[in-house]
C-alpha cells in the first residue's frame, strides 16, 4: 500500500511538473496593470475598437493575414482583390510574399528585416509581453527596430491586444460552447466508468468470482 | 432483425467461436494491480492517433509555405470541429507516450520482461523506439519555431560521432545528419520526407509490432504481480467480462483525465513558441526536446565529451533493450526482491530528476545534477547483474524455491 501511494504521488507531482507547472524552468514574466489586463480580456467591448487603432497605428508595417488584414501598401493594391478572388480572402503566405515581394522588401529596407504578420502574435508572447513591448520596444528588446508608436497610450495598447487576441482565439460564444462540450464529454466517461465498474462487480458476484 | 443478421454473419464467420476461445476461454491472474492498465490505455491511444490522424492529413498541407497556415488556420480556424482532431492528436502524443512509459516501467517493476517473456519485452523496445521515431517526425510538421529548432538541434546530434577519435575521420555523424535532413539545411525535402514517415511507413511499422506484441502477450501469457507463473486452470479468471470490464472501467477514467486536458489545458501539448512559424534566422532563447526526450537529451548534454555523451544516451536505450539478460535472477517482480526495488527507486527517481533537469538552463551545477541522475540511471543497470548473483545466492539456501 505505502509503495502504491509512493509511486502515484511521485508519478503525478511529475506530471504536474511537465505539463502543467513547470516551476524548474525559466520563465520571463511582465507585468500588467489590471485595469488594462482587463480591456486586452474583454474581446467583446474592445476587439473593434482595437481593430480600427491597429489599422490606424500598427497596418503600415504589420498585417493580420488570418483577419484578412494586410499592411498599408498591399490593402492600397488593386492586384490584392483579384488575388483573393482566386484565393480567399486569407492569401496563402507564398502568393502574398511572392506579389507583394516589392512592398515587403521597401519594409526590410527601413527596419532590417519584414516586421512580422501578427495574426499568431498573441499566442505567442501573451498579453503581458505584447503590452510592455508595444508601449515601450526598446526598454524590453533593446536595439529592436519596432517604432516606440504606442508609447505612453496603454489603453489604446490593450484594446490593440483585444483585437489580436479577436483574431487568435475562438470567439466568446465558441469558447462557451467548447466549455460545454468539454464538460459534457467528460461527465459522460466519468459516468460510464462508474456504470462498467458497477456492472463488474454485479457479474462476478454471479459467477462466484467478486 | 439485428439478431437474425448476426446470427447469419455467426454461422459463417464463426466469431463467437474465436470470441469464446480468445476472450472467454483465455484465463489470467486474478491478481492484476492497476498499472498492468497501463497496456491496453496504450492501445486505446494508439487508435485515438491513427483516427485523429487520418482526417488531419485531409488538410494537411506538406509544403514550408502552406504547413504553417494549414495548421494554424486551415485546421485550428476554417474547417469545423478541426480544433478539436488537432488537439486530441497533440495531446494524444503526449498522452500515448506517458502511459507506454508507465507500462515500461511496471513492466520493469514487476519483471515481466523474464523468461519465457523476453521476446514480448524486446518487441515492445522496438515499439517504444518506433514511437519515439514518430513523435519526431510528427513535431517538425507545424513548422513552428519549436518544431524547426527542435529538428535542427536534434539533427545535430549524430555528428557527435564525427568527434570520435578513430572512427570519427569517417563522418558518419554527418552523413545521418544529412540524411535525416535531405540535404545542407531543414527545408521542403526534410518536411517531404518527414511527412512521409510520419503517416505512412513508421504507423504501419507500429501496427505489425503491436499485432506481434499482443500475440507475444497471449503466446507467453500475462506476467503476474507476486512473480509467480499461475496455474491457469485452476487460479485464473476469465479475460472476458473480469479483465474486460475492470480495465474498460478504467479506460474511461484515463480518457475522462484525457479529455480534461483536450479541452481545458492544451498549453503544454500546443506550446506558445510553435504558433510562430519557423523563421532560420531567429533563433529562439530555449531550444529543448520534447519531455519524452529530455531524459536522453540531458544524459547527452552533462557529459562533456560529446561523443561520450553520445554512447551515454544510447546505451541507456541499449540497456533498456538487453535488460532480460541482465536480470537473471530466479527471482521475478520487486515484491519480492529488496534490492531490486531499492535500484528501481533509484531508476525511477533518476529518469524523472534527468527529464525535469532537461528543461532547466544547462548550468554548472545542472550539468553535475545531471551527471549525478545519469549515474543513478547507469547504476540501475548495472547493478543487476550483481543483485542477480546475490538472488541466486539466496534461492540456492532457501532450496530453490522459486517465489
Amino acid at each position: 500500500m505505502i509503495k502504491a501511494v509512493f509511486f502515484t504521488a511521485i508519478s503525478l507531482i511529475f506530471f504536474y511538473i511537465i505539463w502543467i507547472n513547470n516551476f524548474f524552468a525559466h520563465k520571463e514574466r511582465y507585468e500588467m496593470p489590471a485595469q488594462y489586463a482587463k480591456i486586452a480580456e474583454d474581446v467583446k467591448s474592445y476587439a473593434k475598437e482595437g481593430k480600427q487603432l491597429f489599422e490606424q497605428n500598427c497596418q503600415a508595417c504589420h498585417s493580420v493575414r488570418y483577419d484578412s488584414v494586410y499592411i498599408s501598401a498591399v490593402q492600397a493594391n488593386p492586384k490584392l482583390k483579384t488575388l483573393q478572388e482566386k484565393y480567399g480572402k486569407v492569401l496563402p503566405r507564398d502568393v502574398y510574399e511572392g506579389v507583394f515581394n516589392e512592398d515587403l522588401m521597401a519594409l526590410k529596407e527601413s527596419f532590417g528585416k519584414v516586421p512580422p504578420d501578427l495574426s499568431t502574435m498573441y499566442l505567442v508572447k501573451g498579453k503581458e509581453y505584447l503590452f510592455n513591448f508595444t508601449l515601450e520596444p526598446q526598454k524590453v528588446l533593446p536595439g529592436t527596430s519596432m517604432p516606440a508608436v504606442m508609447t505612453g497610450r496603454p489603453e489604446e495598447t490593450a484594446k490593440i491586444i483585444a483585437y489580436l487576441k479577436s483574431v487568435s482565439e475562438p470567439t466568446p460564444e465558441e469558447k462557451s460552447k467548447r466549455v460545454l462540450m468539454g464538460v459534457g464529454t467528460i461527465a459522460y466517461l466519468v459516468v460510464m466508468g462508474i456504470l462498467l465498474w458497477l456492472w463488474k462487480g454485479k457479474i462476478l458476484k454471479r459467477m462466484g468470482l467478486h | 432483425m439485428l439478431g437474425r443478421l448476426g446470427r447469419w454473419i455467426d454461422e459463417r464467420a464463426h466469431l463467437s467461436e474465436l470470441w469464446q476461445s480468445q476472450m472467454v476461454d483465455y484465463r489470467v491472474p486474478k491478481n492484476l494491480t492497476f498499472p498492468y492498465a497501463f497496456g491496453i490505455m496504450a492501445l486505446v491511444a494508439f487508435a485515438i492517433q491513427i483516427i485523429s490522424g487520418i482526417f488531419l492529413t485531409m488538410y494537411y498541407q506538406p509544403d514550408v509555405n502552406k504547413a504553417f497556415d494549414s495548421v494554424n488556420y486551415t485546421i485550428m480556424k476554417e474547417v469545423p470541429f478541426m480544433w478539436l482532431v488537432r488537439q486530441v492528436h497533440a495531446a494524444g502524443a503526449n498522452f500515448f507516450l506517458a502511459v507506454v512509459y508507465l507500462h515500461i516501467f511496471t513492466g520493469i517493476y514487476y519483471n515481466a520482461y523474464k523468461k519465457p517473456r523476453e521476446l514480448t519485452w524486446i518487441v515492445g523496445w522496438l515499439i517504444y523506439f518506433v514511437l519515439l521515431t514518430t513523435a519526431l517526425t510528427g513535431y517538425l510538421l507545424p513548422w513552428g519555431q519549436l518544431s524547426y529548432w527542435g529538428m535542427v538541434v536534434t539533427a545535430e546530434i549524430p555528428t557527435s560521432i564525427d568527434s570520435a577519435p578513430i572512427i570519427g575521420k569517417l563522418k558518419i555523424g554527418e552523413t545521418i545528419s544529412l540524411w535525416m535532413k535531405g540535404g545542407y539545411e531543414i527545408g521542403q525535402i526534410t518536411l517531404g520526407r518527414f511527412f512521409g514517415l510520419h503517416i505512412w511507413l513508421l504507423p504501419l511499422i507500429l501496427l505489425l509490432l503491436v499485432g506481434i506484441h499482443l500475440y507475444l502477450v497471449r503466446a507467453a501469457g500475462i506476467s503476474n504481480p507476486e512473480g509467480r507463473e499461475i496455474d491457469k486452470k485452476k487460479e485464473g479468471v476469465p479475460f472476458h467480462p473480469y479483465i474486460t470490464l475492470k480495465e474498460g472501467a478504467y479506460v474511461m477514467g484515463y480518457l475522462a483525465v484525457f479529455f480534461f486536458f483536450v479541452f481545458f489545458h492544451m498549453s503544454h501539448f500546443l506550446p506558445a513558441d510553435n504558433y510562430d512559424p519557423a523563421d532560420p534566422f531567429k533563433t529562439p532563447a530555449h531550444i529543448a526536446p520534447e519531455w519524452y526526450l529530455l531524459a536522453y537529451y540531458t544524459i547527452f548534454r552533462s557529459i562533456p565529451d560529446k561523443f561520450l555523451g553520445f554512447v551515454a544516451f544510447n546505451l541507456s536505450l541499449v540497456l533498456l533493450l538487453l535488460l532480460p539478460f541482465l536480470d537473471f535472477s530466479p527471482l521475478k517482480s520487486a515484491r519480492n526482491r529488496p534490492l531490486f526495488f531499492v535500484m528501481f527507486v533509484v531508476l525511477v527517481v533518476s529518469s524523472m530528476a534527468l527529464t525535469v533537469l532537461g528543461t532547466m538552463p544547462p548550468t554548472p551545477t545542472n550539468a553535475m545534477l545531471g551527471l549525478l541522475f545519469t549515474a543513478g540511471l547507469f547504476a540501475f543497470f548495472l547493478s543487476l547483474p550483481l543483485i542477480s548473483i546475490i538472488e541466486w545466492g539466496w534461492y540456492k539456501a532457501r532450496g530453490g524455491e522459486k517465489r
